[in-house]
Formats: C-alpha cells, structure tokens, sequence
C-alpha cells in the first residue's frame, strides 16, 4: 500500500476558504480564463484608455481581438450577478472566487506571470464597510486557527470600488506563527463595490451595494508556511509539495 | 512624489510635525509612503490624485484637512482667484486642437536671468530637481508647488510680425522635427500635439511633454513668453510614451488637470520672476477651449454611515468636508449637496463623498460586523466538488498534486505578447507538463523517499475551441507496482461514480504542515552501507546515532532497504543520501564520512559487509 500522497498548498488554501467562507454563507463561483476585456475591464469601470490596459501589463490572445487571459478574478464579479438576474434571482449575493490570473511580467522570487486569486464578492441593501472588515477577520482567525487577528484599512484606489481600501492583516498572540507575529503585512485591495459595476451588472446601485476583496493565494501561503519562493507553486517539484 | 518637509512647513503657520508623523498621517488616510529619507518623503499618489496631488500643496491641503492645520491663506495659491485682466496685443495665441484646452501666455520683458537664490535652489534640490536659472528654476517650483506644469520661452528668438509674436497649438505634420531640451532630435508622425511659432510655422515645444532647444532661455534673455497650458491627458501620455520622453510635466498631464488650475499656475509663477528676476509684465492672453461647472453632489447623511458601517455625527462630518475645501449647502429639497474644490476632478459621485468621509474620519473606527446570516445555504459549486473528490481518491492512492504552467511550446491558443517571448501557446492537453514534470522527479527519487513517483494535475487546458477543467496523472515505471494505465482506469471508474449534483461539500483534512523547510538546490551523493549487529532497538538506535554524528550535518535521508537473520545476527542494508545547503558535494568529502561512519560500526564489534 502506497503512503498519503500530498495536495499542493494553493489547493489546501482554496479548500479551507471554501470551508471558512461556505459557512458564512458565500458560493463558489467561477469564470472563464480566456476573458473578455468587457468583463475584464470595460464592465469594471476600467476606462479604453487606462495604463493597465497596455500591451505590457496584459496578455492579449492571437486572431481573437478582444480577448485577454484574465489579469483577476474580478470580472466574475458581473458574470455571476448577470447570470443570477438571468435566473430571476435578486441579492443579496455572497460569493467567493478562487482562481488562476496572469499578469506579462518577467518572473522572480516574488512575481510570477500565472498565479491565484481569491476574489470575493457581497451584495445585498445595506452591505457595508464594516461588514468587510467583520468577514476577513473572520476568515485570517479561521485560517490561522484561532490567532488573534488584528485588520486596518487604509485608502487606495481601484477603479471597481468606491472606497477603496488596502487591508493590512496582524497576527498577535501565542497562536499566530512565530515569524508572522505582530508584524502588519499587507494583504490585499477591497472596498465596496463601484455604482457603475452594480450598473454594468443589471442591479440599482440606489438600491444595492456591496463590498468585495481580491487577495493572492500565492502570497498568502507563502506567508502560511514561509514559503521563499513564488514560482515554487508551479515548479511540479515534489520536494516542495510533500511538505503539505 | 517626492515631497520636502521643510518645503511643506511654508503652507503652515504652525509648526508641522515630525516627517515620521507626516509620514503616519498620510499612510491611514490619504496614500502610502515608499520611503522616508530625513525630511523628504516619497509619497505614492494613486491614479485617482494626479489631478490635485502631485504637488507640494495638494499634499499640504491632505494634511491640513487630516491633522486640522490651517493653511496659511497669504501662502496658498489657489486661496485667492488669479489676476490676468492686463491683456496684451503683444502675443497671438490660436488653438487649433481641442486637445488643448487652454492656452494662457504672458509677455514679460528686461528680466534679468542669473543664478536662484539659495532658497529656491536647495528647495529643488531637495526633491532631486537640478537648478538651472532663476527664470526655469521658478517654472520648475511652481509645477511642483501647485501642481502647473509651466514653461518659459526666450521671446527673443521667436519670429516678431509688426509688433507681435504669435504661438499656434496644432497636429504635428508627419515627417515634423524638433530639438527638444534635451538636446535630442524628436521627429513626429502627426498624431502630436505641437507649440509652434506661427509666424515661422515651426515648432517650439512638444505640448505638455517638453520644451524646444531653439526658444530655450539662457543668460543673454530678456524677454520671454511665459506658458500655463492644459492638454488632454491621452494624449500626452500617448505622445511620451511613443517618443520615450517622460517628464515631470508630462507624467502631471497624463493624470489630467484642471484647466482651471493654469490661472494659478500663471499668477504664482509670475509674481516669483517679478521678485527674482525683475522685469515688466506687458499683459496676458488667455485662450479658453473649454467650459467650467462646479457640480455639486447630492449626499444624505444616512447613505455615508450605511456605507461605512459608522455612526458619524452630522457635525462632524461636516467639519471633514470644511476642511477638505468642500462646500457643504443644506436645501430642503435635496438634503445636504456638496461641491468639491475645482482641482478635485476625482469627486463625481456620493461614493466619492462617502470615501472623503471615511478616510479622513479614519477607517480606523469603522467596527468589525459580521454578515447576517443568509435565508438559505449556499450553494454547493459542482465542479469544486468534483475536483475535491478526485483530489481526495488520488492522494488516498498515494498521488501528489502538482501545478504546472498554462504556457506551453504548442496548442490551438497563443498568446500575442508573451515578454519572455517563449512558451506563448496554451496547453491543450495536462499529459505533457506532466510527464517533464514526473521526468524531473524521477531524477530526485532518492530525496523524496517513495517507492512509486505518482502526480497527477487537475488544471484548465484549451482545446476543440473551448476551455476545460480536467485530471491528469503520470506514474513512474516501477517492476512490481501498478502501472499508469491501470491507475488510470481505476481513476476513470471513480470519475464517473461522483454524484454530478452534489447536495454538501465532504469534510476533507486540512494540511498538517507547520512551516515549510527550503530544501537544497545543489546535487546530492548516494551510499550504500550494509552490516551485521546483534539486533535490538538500543542497536539500531546506535546505528542510526552514528551515521547522524559522523555526517557533519550532510546526511538528507537514510533509508533501510533491506534486512536479514543469520546465525542470530542481523544484516541491514541503509541507503544514506548526503546532500549540503552550500555547495556541491564531492566525492572526497563523502568518502570521508562513509570512513568514519565504518570506523565507528567496528569500533562497536560490529562488521561491515
């Protein structure tokens, strides 16, 4: 009888967000990678003309104008809400969305051109920022089972949301890491969600708002498990991945 | 942007605190810093704030309204509307573009260029800035004081019909060249916009990016002809970027600017060449392409702390938009409208507000609430549950799970503009980055302490026109083990026992790993040792004990592949691999220790085979 063999760490974190997540009552959605640039940007509020839409920051497909591989796992945000209205489902809405994304960049210890995501997304009549905050501390004290966990917001901007927020994550306590301990660490962008995206959708933003997150799952398990290397993740290599 | 403390302090009557504690307040409620180097800091404006704050005073104004400081009013520039009514014939200025959107010259004669005062000097100097003369020198200040790009053209060599000059904003001709400041030769293709001398029909400048060698001043100019312009914004970052010639005006424009903002910039720059260099004003044109409306936004009090989940007090929040310059009008119609300050282009809609609210309140206060609960469960997602269960039964089977890279050298699909240029299709099948990938294992076998290398892959491929999610596995060839084909038909059977509607997710184990432990990049060495001892745990644990102290920290793995009774005595085979963090292993080395390690099993009585 062959020993337990070994799930890779990105695919361990997706199945315990899906369990953190599922239990405060968010669905897991996906998308497509091959994406359109109305749902990849157009759909986002990011304009013809933004910088992020260069030849440099995205991949573009071949004879198929249009299309990108997707640089996050934001456009899912409008293709659920879309195919929800389509059903005649109205909010409020919870969803997470993990998943590849790709960004045209050279590769190094800390950036790779194919990585995770984890997108996610709640709409509902009287969602707040507050809320936002309430769930990713729940989420980082699940994952970190049990650390006291610390989260500050401070003000960035995203063309899909309106505030926008960096989120800072702390870990305090005897629970959390040794190496994590105390230290802020940023961790990712969130805010609520833009009217224009609600709009885009095919709900009233007067009526609906939310909140959503996007935060990479390779960098979040490099912090899990101090792991040194990004490219780790796709290197196949079984002496990295029999470790989880 | 580099901002200067000290720079800053003139804004304020009071005195500003440490560049620490400017750094702090910035951080929780305006933008980040990249670094704090003694006074300076590298302040990273968002995409959203080139309008207002790539300039020491729309910093200044953030920390007013942040740390409740007034500005001085003599001080700021845009307290006070602009003065242009002293208009001259001296000047012609047409624009023949609507990527310009306005044109404000001035004509100023007998000044006196020299050398900056010290003051104007180390103020640029402190953000990185080169003095060059006093005239450039305040152009350059006032852009990074107020945000207006400025330029200054030596009337002296601009062509003179009658008693005027005459400046034309229009399209570059295809085939058009320029000798910008930077003594390079620039040639256009049409799609630039151009300052040119309307009279000589030649260019003086590239608009909003940089300024022409022919008109550039130097110590023999008298007379100039000042310009505070506003150009479309795409259009001048297209025009940068094809040329490669970013500036500081250039990088300003691109974020798009009030066009209001040139009075401004014209006024201040103005009085600073009269004070340092002297001269006579003969008046200003001001050429307008455009319409200005303050909008005010329509907010309720209510929306704000829905929004961010905060109870603010009306006065409170008032206050906020006081300090931010915002005009704050309650009508009984519409409630509260509030109108933001001409150079906040980023304020259009009452999120705007809720935001300007939220980051100067602070998200500090903005309380952690859980959702409520939902009406009902959510919905079990089919395909992560099909992935799951096929995850689960492979690594049951004793199968790791590995990524590898979408990119691959063939496929139906390929990317446009890979960087790297290599590897631009994706995949159409799993099999092939497996199988390299199992290949590479393979040659490590003896690190990973397995019988059989077994990975598999659930990952999208691209093939037949579409996009799908599918399972892939490759298996070493190992005499005595099963082989691929028969764990992929195992595989197969379970694939189409999973429940296609799946009702709950199943519970399955977390990762039992604490911390991952980097391991060697350089090549191992592999020995063998058998021996014979009397056997007992208190024997094997000596064994193990000596192989671990005579190993100077090199032994990665050992492994006992084989043992034996005889005669009452006990034979084990160990496989040891040796292995180090620093370098590549040699033989010698290695060969030392399989030495000691003998030495020290027959200094035990026990013989090695």
């Amino acid at each position: 009888m062959q020993q337990r063999g070994h799930v890779h760490p990105i695919s361990h974190l997706i199945r315990e967000a899906n369990r953190i997540f599922f239990d405060m009552g968010f669905s897991f959605a996906e998308g497509p990678l091959i994406e359109s640039e109305w749902y990849n940007f157009d759909a986002l509020n990011v304009p013809k003309d933004h910088p992020a839409r260069d030849m440099q920051d995205t991949f573009f497909i071949k004879d198929e104008p249009g299309f990108v591989l997707r640089t996050h796992t934001s456009p899912v945000q409008v293709r659920y809400m879309e195919a929800q209205i389509k059903q005649g489902i109205q909010p409020p809405y919870r969803i997470i969305v993990p998943g590849r994304a790709f960004r045209n960049e050279a590769t190094d210890m800390t950036h790779e051109a194919q990585f995770f995501q984890i997108e996610g997304l709640a709409v509902g009549e009287d969602i707040s920022l507050a809320h936002l905050k309430g769930t990713l501390a729940r989420f980082f004290r699940e994952l970190f089972r049990g650390a006291d966990v610390e989260i500050r917001f401070r003000p960035s901007f995203f063309p899909f949301t309106e505030p926008s927020v960096e989120v800072d994550m702390r870990l305090v306590g005897e629970a959390a890491p040794e190496k994590m301990r105390g230290k802020w660490i940023e961790m990712m962008g969130a805010g609520l969600v833009h009217p224009k995206v609600i709009r885009n959708a095919g709900l009233d933003p007067e009526k609906y708002r939310g909140f959503a997150f996007g935060m990479g799952l390779d960098r979040l398990a490099m912090l899990r498990w101090g792991i040194d290397d990004i490219r780790l993740m796709h290197s196949a290599d079984l002496r990295f991945i029999n470790q989880f | 942007m580099k901002i200067s403390r000290a720079w800053l302090q003139n804004f304020f009557d009071a005195p500003l605190p440490s560049a620490e504690d400017l750094a702090h307040a910035l951080t929780f409620h305006a933008f980040e810093i990249e670094s704090i180097e003694g006074d300076i800091l590298d302040v990273k404006i968002t995409a959203n704030r080139g309008h207002d704050c790539l300039s020491h005073r729309g910093i200044a104004k953030e920390l007013s309204a942040i740390l409740q400081l007034p500005l001085n009013a003599e001080r700021d520039p845009l307290a006070k509307e602009p003065d242009l009514s002293k208009k001259t014939g001296t000047v012609a200025v047409s624009i023949e573009s609507d990527l310009c959107l306005r044109y404000v010259a001035c004509h100023m004669k007998n000044v006196k260029v020299g050398p900056s005062p010290e003051w104007l000097k180390s103020a640029l100097e402190s953000i990185g800035q080169r003095s060059i003369n006093n005239v450039v020198d305040a152009t350059n200040f006032v852009m990074f004081n107020t945000g207006q790009p400025l330029h200054a053209f030596d009337a002296g060599k601009l062509s003179l019909r009658g008693e005027q000059y005459a400046i034309r904003v229009r399209m570059a001709k295809d085939g058009e060249k320029m000798v910008a400041l930077d003594g390079k030769d620039y040639s256009f293709t049409g799609r630039e916009l151009l300052i040119t001398d309307a009279h000589s029909d030649t260019p003086i400048g590239i608009a909003g990016v940089k300024g022409g060698a022919p008109c550039a001043v130097s110590e023999e100019t008298t007379d100039i002809i000042l310009e505070s312009a506003n150009f479309d914004g795409v259009s001048v970052r297209k025009t940068a970027q094809y040329l490669k010639l970013r500036s500081d005006a250039s990088s300003r424009f691109e974020q798009v600017i009030s066009p209001e903002l040139a009075g401004y910039g014209m006024q201040e720059v103005v009085d600073l060449i009269s004070a340092l260099a002297g001269g006579e004003v003969q008046g200003f044109v001001d050429e307008r392409n455009f319409t200005s409306h303050a909008m005010p936004i329509a907010i309720k009090i209510y929306d704000v702390n829905a929004a961010l989940g905060t109870k603010i007090h009306v006065d409170d929040m008032e206050d906020i938009f006081e300090r931010l310059d915002f005009k704050n009008v309650f009508t009984l119609e519409v409630g509260n409208t509030v109108t933001p300050p001409f150079q906040r282009l980023d304020v259009l809609i009452k999120e705007d507000l809720i935001e300007e609210v939220g980051r100067i309140y602070g998200y500090d206060k903005v309380p952690e609430v859980e959702l409520p609960p939902m009406s009902s469960a959510p919905e079990v997602n089919a395909n992560f549950y099909w992935q799951e269960k096929v995850r689960e039964f492979l690594v049951e089977r004793g199968f790791s799970e590995v990524y590898t890279p979408v990119f691959a050298d063939k496929g139906d699909r390929v990317v446009l503009n890979k960087v790297d240029g290599v590897k631009p299709y994706l995949r159409s099948n799993l099999i092939d980055g497996l199988r390299e990938a199992l290949e590479r294992n393979v040659r490590l076998k003896e690190l990973l302490v397995t019988r059989q290398i077994r990975i598999f892959e659930i990952g999208t491929v691209w093939k037949n026109g579409g996009e799908e999610v599918e399972v892939e596995i490759a298996v070493e060839k190992v005499k005595g083990e099963p082989t691929e084909e028969e764990l992929r038909a195992e595989l197969r059977a379970f694939l189409s026992s999973i429940d296609p509607m799946p009702e709950t997710y199943t519970n399955l184990p977390a990762s039992l790993c604490e911390r991952y432990q980097p391991f060697s990049k350089f090549p191992f060495i592999v020995r063998d040792i058998a021996m014979w001892i009397e056997d007992s745990d208190d024997a094997r644990g000596a064994v193990l004990n000596i192989f671990a102290a005579s190993s100077q920290g090199l032994l990665r793995h050992v492994n006992l592949f084989d043992q034996y009774k005889k005669d009452g005595k006990t034979s084990l085979a160990f496989r040891l691999v040796f292995q180090s963090y620093e370098t590549t292993l040699t033989d010698e080395v290695v060969n030392g220790i399989m030495r000691e390690i003998q030495r020290a099993i027959e200094e035990k009585g026990w013989q090695v085979r």
